[in-house]
């Protein structure tokens, strides 16, 4: 202080404060106005978008106006609409002057209205007043008063002043009477208007309604009205508010466009000049997917239960979608949308709206299934038969032990019995003792209704993986090590994963696999021809679900095994008798006692050692046995020597020979076995195959059911976690270059501390998180590499993501009580069995089969298309069908339909609880009701049927020719099963529909369509009809029918004499060339 | 250095007022000290000069005649506080424009936060459980900080130093302050807002708040490192080591006053001095608990089965 000079003035008093004050109070306004700006704007973006939506679609409608307005010119060109404008003129005349003068009344009543109507109401709300003043006074006194009051205002003139200027006075009683009446008028003459104007109006909807139903986008009037809409907009939020399932979604404040009913693309809300389209353009764009919403009303759905995000928000995008710390439901990326179907959906195993077929969701459900991620993760609705089975064993257990204590307590009362001292008292007892009898028959019948559920379930239980009791049986040993080591060399499309074993581990494993496995003889099979067993492979449908061939060669469905190397490891013997029934098992296995049931077990109960699904009860204990092998490979009902072919054709697919694998010596030690055991126990083998002493292991992953709605936390990104946050060009851990290339993203860039990221980084490479730590053998991440391409991981991603605990209310789920349940039932045994790979059961939807080349010239090859397969058959036929597709217990080695088909509908001896599943399946997909009740169908007279039979066998529709007949010769070019089958299979309606048009009902189907012409409102043969029918006035389709309905063998035989195609064609057409190839080879003796 | 994990820190809203906090505070403190050197050098010119100190009219400018020996607070002072609190308002109103309310999730009780922090001004107080078992860090201290607080009126006995700046004055008054406020109060909430990460784990600043972090540490009790392995004997020890800090501070603090604040002491009675004494030594106990935990691992020293110390 010393230094400074002491000022002069007194610092204090004499320093001015002005320009401290001025500048601090110019920031001051400055803040409140930038408050007011916040306050306006800042915290509500979507008025920007708001204003840049008037812009932008204000000047998209004026060019779709412009458009609109010529293809609305184009459509007044037409004559039709000519006519309809004319009939609108011609009313318009006709009601011109009598619509005028009644208009002309209608205005003057409405003006006189208008002018009694201003003093009434005015008075009358005076004299209500003081009515109220009067009801609630309380002395008399003051009543009386108020009442007079009320009476001379009544009485009071009042002027009501008229539009022409005439004045008139009225009293309020009088005032009443004259508006009720000028009203009463008013009412009648605007009647009287409308009636006058009703053929004018009529003619102008029926004009409109012609332009927009002959125009493909909006009409200019249409357009103009949401122009004048845009315009006129204020902004404001937009709010969709369902108060039962809490959703208050304020999406379209700025997706403005999402529900418009015209098509607003990103190029089309893109401002001019602009080189990309902002964020204004992408949010504009209307909903990709307008059929949905008509499903899925936004009024009830809103947004956010389907797309996730922050609904209520409005102050930033980031916000409004969830993409921000704290929220716990992100808005889905756009690639993994159909994640949100899960969330309402889960039962459903296809999901299909119309004929798009919502591939990503149900790709994903499906995959989780065939790749046996079910094997190691519980997830509800998944793979249920287990869980039941074993609580159906607990109950049966339980039952037994009552019932062995009740045998036991009774003997012991009848003793008591025996030894009382009075009869009385006997007796009693003697009572109780029945009474626990009569319980223990009791608890019989409830333990034969658990056998009986056991019996469906058993048969419905499926494994991923094959039996690997059988591997002694089946395998090359030395194979099975090579195998172990990583499976996608061996077999590149395998849906075994690589567990990343060590050399000691893959030992250890295959000596304990080697080791439990059945040592039982299998019969020795003959060789068989390569040549026709290839042929029968190509042909019986194999390749439906099997493929062959590698990478490019690669040819047949994925469903099954790649049969490409399958030489170098199969035994023949075993493969023969695989391929002619898998389900055939070595030994069967008893879940109760928990063993696998040998000769020797049917031997100590003198029972002959036989079991099959009618021979399915354990010798030992009597309770169900596991009697098929668990695969959904089902017999395709081969002779033994076509089995043999076939197996001998495998057994030529490999690429090195069998004995050149390494000699696996170690398999033998039994000191691996032990060792073995923890590690097949440790990576849960059993989930997916059947292994001896691991038939009851629980699943060793944690359930998914809801792993998308598990905190972040919960997700262990382990070293990660930061890494992940914070992106960058260094944030992508996974370095393998195949594992890196199934990221459907690419490397990460981007900070992927996310639900996705963590699914996608761990199905690419699932112990990616184990990188860098350091971990024993025990302790490392168990999960195996699936080896997924980029599209199955999005997929599963999507599926995993959607798997969420949703907090909509129950009644949002998919859970339909009606035949839409059968539909969702139904699919899920659809897709276990692949029938989709020879079947169509959607419009559009592609078969494996569709896509081999040796069907691409004969179409009539393929396996029936099931589009309509409800609507056609009997359900009951269809049951029995599916049973046994054969329709026969002796002649097996055939179709029961179609025996024309070299492709062949297996059986694939479905549960009863199945079969029911199948059947209301199909029923309710062709919305057929039921039960079903067969149409009763009228016997032809002898006439009648005479003339059905001339037109069933003339020239001009020979049915025959193409139809199997029963006989050998002709059914090998028949191209349409048997009529014999139609009385108990099809039903009548259906088969009218057919014959008149196939073309509807079956695109692409040989039978031919225009057989039939309506005439006279019935439907008569198109073709020269055969002279019988002179003078017939009936329904020759009906007529048709019928006969069809009651036609003999026979009959069917007599007819089929007397045509000269029927039997075997002269000409065959071009498109028979297949057939007869298989004719003339059956003659050389192929098939045997 | 991970320069990223102390910017998160720094910026983040929550932390606005402690990173403000730490700036203004070395600002007044040299604000103040400044103008306390002012008014010693004028004591000390005042002690010397008695005639200058009859005339002298302010506290701290020196003496200028013609300068009014005092002046209003209305206008002279009110103008700077309003202006004061012109700037304050806006100051608040870009603040509250710019920066939102740090909400986070749902609560949810099956997954905590980690770390999981109080609000920056009770960090102070969160830091001290590490010290302390709940009940002495949550109720004895907070209500011994508070009835401290309130009775300095009665045991602050020196009457200069009101209403201006000066430092040697009030020199005990003022590094008490000093010590109580800055070093523990506000060392304490850093420490809590910038060097506890996941797991209230000590992070250097800089160091990366790995949540996967595993560190070795065993804490043990003073009592031991003794070897005392009683109930009994541990209570009694660690009785005998705080009885026995406060009868050595009590000494120290004794010899202090009757040595260097000599006429302090004499106008202090034996509850004031005792009381003074007493809350004096418990505010220096804080620090010499903390370096003990944080130095060689000492978790309590008195062990007794209703509280630990």
């Amino acid at each position: 202080m010393a230094e400074k000079p002491i000022p002069e003035q007194d610092p204090i008093t004499g320093k001015s404060y002005a320009i401290h004050y001025l500048i601090a109070t110019v920031i001051l306004i400055g803040t409140l106005f930038w408050a007011l700006y916040d306050e306006a704007w800042g915290q509500r973006p979507w008025k920007a978008f708001q204003d840049q939506w008037k812009d932008r679609y204000g000047a998209f409608l004026n060019t779709a106006k412009s458009s609109s307005a010529k293809s609305e010119q184009s459509v007044e060109q037409d004559p039709q609409y000519a006519t309809l404008k004319q009939a609108y003129d011609q009313a318009y005349q006709e009601s011109k002057t009598k619509g005028d003068e009644s208009r002309k009344k209608l205005d003057d009543a409405s003006a006189r209205l208008l002018a009694v109507q201003s003093v009434f109401t005015d008075r009358r709300a005076y004299v209500n007043a003081l009515t109220y003043e009067l009801e609630t006074s309380t002395s008399a006194s003051s009543k009386a008063s108020k009442q007079k009051e009320i009476d001379s205002y009544k009485a009071e003139q009042a002027t009501v002043e008229f539009s022409d200027g005439s004045r008139k006075k009225f009293t309020f009683p009088q005032l009443e009477e004259t508006y009720n009446e000028i009203r009463d008028e008013r009412t009648k003459l605007s009647l009287e208007l409308g009636d006058v104007l009703k053929p004018v109006t009529a003619a102008k909807a029926k004009m409109d309604d012609y332009i927009s139903d002959h125009m493909v986008d909006l009409t200019p009037a249409q357009i103009e009205g949401l122009k004048k809409k845009t315009t006129d907009w204020d902004p404001t939020i937009v709010q969709i508010n369902v108060a039962e399932a809490n959703i208050v979604d304020r999406c379209e404040s700025c997706h403005m466009g999402a529900r418009e009913p015209l098509r607003i693309t990103e190029a089309a809300m893109t401002s001019k000049g602009a080189k990309k389209p902002d964020e204004y353009a992408q949010a504009f764009v209307s909903h990709p997917e307008p059929e949905l919403l008509q499903i899925h009303d936004p009024d009830k759905f809103g947004c956010s239960p389907c797309h996730q995000g922050n609904g209520r928000a409005t102050t930033s995008v980031e916000k409004a979608h969830g993409n921000y710390e704290h929220w716990l439901w992100p808005l889905y990326p756009k690639e993994n949308s159909q994640a949100g179907c899960q969330s309402c959906h889960s039962a459903d195993m296809v999901l299909a709206s119309g004929d798009v077929q919502w591939h990503t969701i149900n790709d994903g459900k499906d995959l989780f299934r065939q790749r046996g991620c079910m094997g190691c993760h519980r997830y509800e609705g998944y793979d249920k038969e287990p869980e039941d089975l074993n609580s159906v064993g607990q109950q049966i257990k339980q039952i037994e032990t009552q019932k062995k204590d009740d045998v036991k307590q009774a003997a012991d009362l009848m003793k008591h019995a025996d030894a009382a001292e009075s009869n009385e008292e006997a007796n009693k007892l003697n009572e109780k003792a029945i009474a626990l009898k009569v319980a223990n028959s009791k608890a019989d019948g409830r333990l034969q209704q658990l056998d009986f559920q056991s019996h469906s379930l058993m048969q419905d239980q499926k494994k991923v993986g094959p039996n690997l009791k059988d591997v002694r049986l089946k395998l090359n040993k030395n194979w099975i090590p090579v195998w172990l080591k990583k499976p996608s060399d061996f077999r590149p499309t395998t849906k075994m994963p690589n567990f990343r074993l060590s050399d000691r581990q893959i030992q250890a494993i295959s000596a304990y696999i080697w080791q439990t496995g059945f040592t039982d003889e299998l019969p020795k099979q003959k060789p068989g021809n390569a040549a026709h067993g290839k042929e029968l492979f190509e042909s019986r449908g194999c390749l439906a679900c099997h493929s062959i061939g590698e990478g490019d060669q690669m040819q047949g469905g994925v469903f099954s095994a790649n049969l490409t190397r399958v030489g170098e490891k199969a035994n023949y013997d075993y493969l023969v008798r695989w391929i002619h029934n898998a389900r055939q098992r070595t030994r069967p296995y008893c879940p109760y006692e928990k063993k696998d049931i040998g000769p020797e077990d049917y031997a100590k109960k003198g029972l002959p050692y036989q079991f099959d699904l009618d021979h399915s009860r354990c010798p030992n204990d009597g309770h169900e046995l596991q009697v098929q092998n668990m695969t959904v490979m089902p017999s395709l009902r081969l002779s033994p020597e076509d089995a043999e072919d076939i197996a001998t054709y495998l057994m030529t697919q490999k690429k090195q020979e069998p004995s050149s694998y390494a000699n696996a010596v170690f398999m033998d030690d039994p000191a691996l076995k032990e060792e073995g055991k923890k590690w097949v126990r440790f990576y849960g083998c059993g989930g997916c195959h059947e292994i001896s002493g691991m038939e009851d292991e629980g699943r060793i992953g944690t359930e998914l059911t809801y792993e998308g709605s598990k905190p972040i936390e919960r997700l262990d990104f382990a070293l990660f976690t930061e890494v992940s946050q914070r992106g960058g060009k260094d944030s992508e851990p996974i370095k393998d270059k195949d594992d890196l290339a199934r990221l459907p993203d690419g490397p990460a860039t981007e900070p992927w501390y996310d639900h996705k990221g963590f699914f996608e980084h761990k199905l690419a490479e699932p112990n990616i998180y184990d990188q860098g730590k350091v971990k024993g053998e025990t302790e490392a991440l168990r999960m195996p590499n699936l080896h997924l391409t980029k599209d199955q991981v999005l997929d599963l991603t999507t599926f995993l993501l959607g798997s969420q605990e949703t907090s909509l209310p129950q009644s949002y789920q998919y859970k339909p009580g009606d035949a839409r349940h059968d539909i969702q039932e139904g699919w899920w045994v659809v897709k276990k069995y692949n029938c989709m790979g020879c079947h169509q059961f959607i419009p559009g939807q592609r078969t494996i089969l569709m896509g081999l080349k040796q069907y691409q010239d004969v179409q009539e090859q393929l396996p029936p298309k099931l589009l309509t397969e409800g609507a056609r058959v009997d359900p009951e036929w269809l049951r029995k069908f599916l049973s046994n597709p054969a329709l026969s217990t002796t002649d097996t080695n055939r179709n029961g339909v179609r025996p024309y088909l070299k492709v062949r509908m297996p059986t694939f001896s479905f549960s009863d609880n199945e079969l029911r599943k199948l059947v209301r399946f199909f029923e309710a997909l062709s919305q057929q009701p039921l039960p079903y009740i067969p149409e009763e169908v009228p016997a032809l007279t002898t006439k009648e049927t005479d003339m059905a039979r001339s037109l069933f066998s003339s020239t001009a529709a020979p049915c025959l020719k193409c139809h199997a007949t029963g006989d050998a010769t002709h059914d090998k070019i028949a191209t349409a099963p048997n009529f014999l089958l139609a009385k108990e299979r099809l039903k009548p309606d259906w088969v009218e529909r057919w014959i008149t048009d196939p073309q509807a009902v079956s695109p692409g189907t040989s039978m031919p369509s225009g057989l039939f012409k309506q005439q006279n409102n019935q439907w008569v043969f198109a073709g020269p009809t055969p002279p019988t029918f002179n003078g017939f006035e009936g329904d020759h389709r009906k007529l048709l029918t019928d006969y069809i309905f009651q036609l003999t063998a026979e009959e069917q035989r007599r007819v089929a004499a007397s045509m000269p195609h029927a039997r075997a064609a002269v000409q065959p057409s071009t498109n028979h060339k297949q057939a007869v190839v298989e004719a003339q080879h059956a003659t050389n003796g192929g098939s045997r | 250095m991970d320069w990223r994990q102390l910017w998160e820190i720094c910026s983040a809203p929550d932390n606005v007022p402690i990173v403000g906090l730490i700036p203004l505070l070395g600002f007044y403190i040299y604000l103040a000290v400044k103008q306390a050197r002012a008014n010693d050098q004028l004591i000390e010119q005042l002690e010397a000069d008695p005639a200058m100190a009859k005339t002298h009219h302010r506290k701290t400018w020196p003496f200028k005649p013609g300068w009014a020996k005092e002046v209003h607070v209305w206008p002279f002072l009110l103008r700077i506080e309003f202006l004061a609190a012109i700037i304050v308002t806006i100051i608040l109103m870009i603040w509250s424009i710019t920066l939102n309310a740090p909400l986070e999730e749902p609560a949810n009780p099956n997954l905590t936060m980690n770390p999981a922090k109080a609000p920056w001004y009770f960090l102070g107080l969160q830091e001290m459980l590490v010290y302390f078992d709940p009940w002495i860090a949550g109720v004895v201290m907070p209500t011994m900080i508070i009835i401290g607080l309130m009775v300095i009126p009665y045991i602050d006995t020196n009457p200069l130093g009101s209403g201006y700046y000066t430092w040697k004055q009030r020199k005990f008054s003022i590094s008490t302050f000093m010590f109580g406020f800055v070093i523990l109060w506000v060392a304490m909430i850093i420490i809590g807002t910038f060097i506890r990460g996941p797991g209230w784990q000590w992070f250097w600043p800089g160091q990366t708040w790995d949540h996967n972090r595993l560190i070795y540490e065993v804490n043990r009790d003073l009592p031991d490192l003794f070897g005392l392995t009683s109930n009994m004997a541990k209570a009694v020890f660690g009785g005998i080591v705080v009885v026995g800090f406060y009868l050595v501070g009590g000494g120290a603090v004794y010899s202090l006053f009757r040595r260097k604040m000599q006429k302090d002491f004499q106008r202090m009675s034996l509850l004031q001095f005792s009381l003074m004494a007493f809350l004096w030594l418990t505010m220096i106990a804080l620090p010499l608990k903390m370096a003990l935990r944080l130095l060689w691992h000492i978790k309590y020293v008195w062990i007794t089965p209703w509280f630990n110390v």
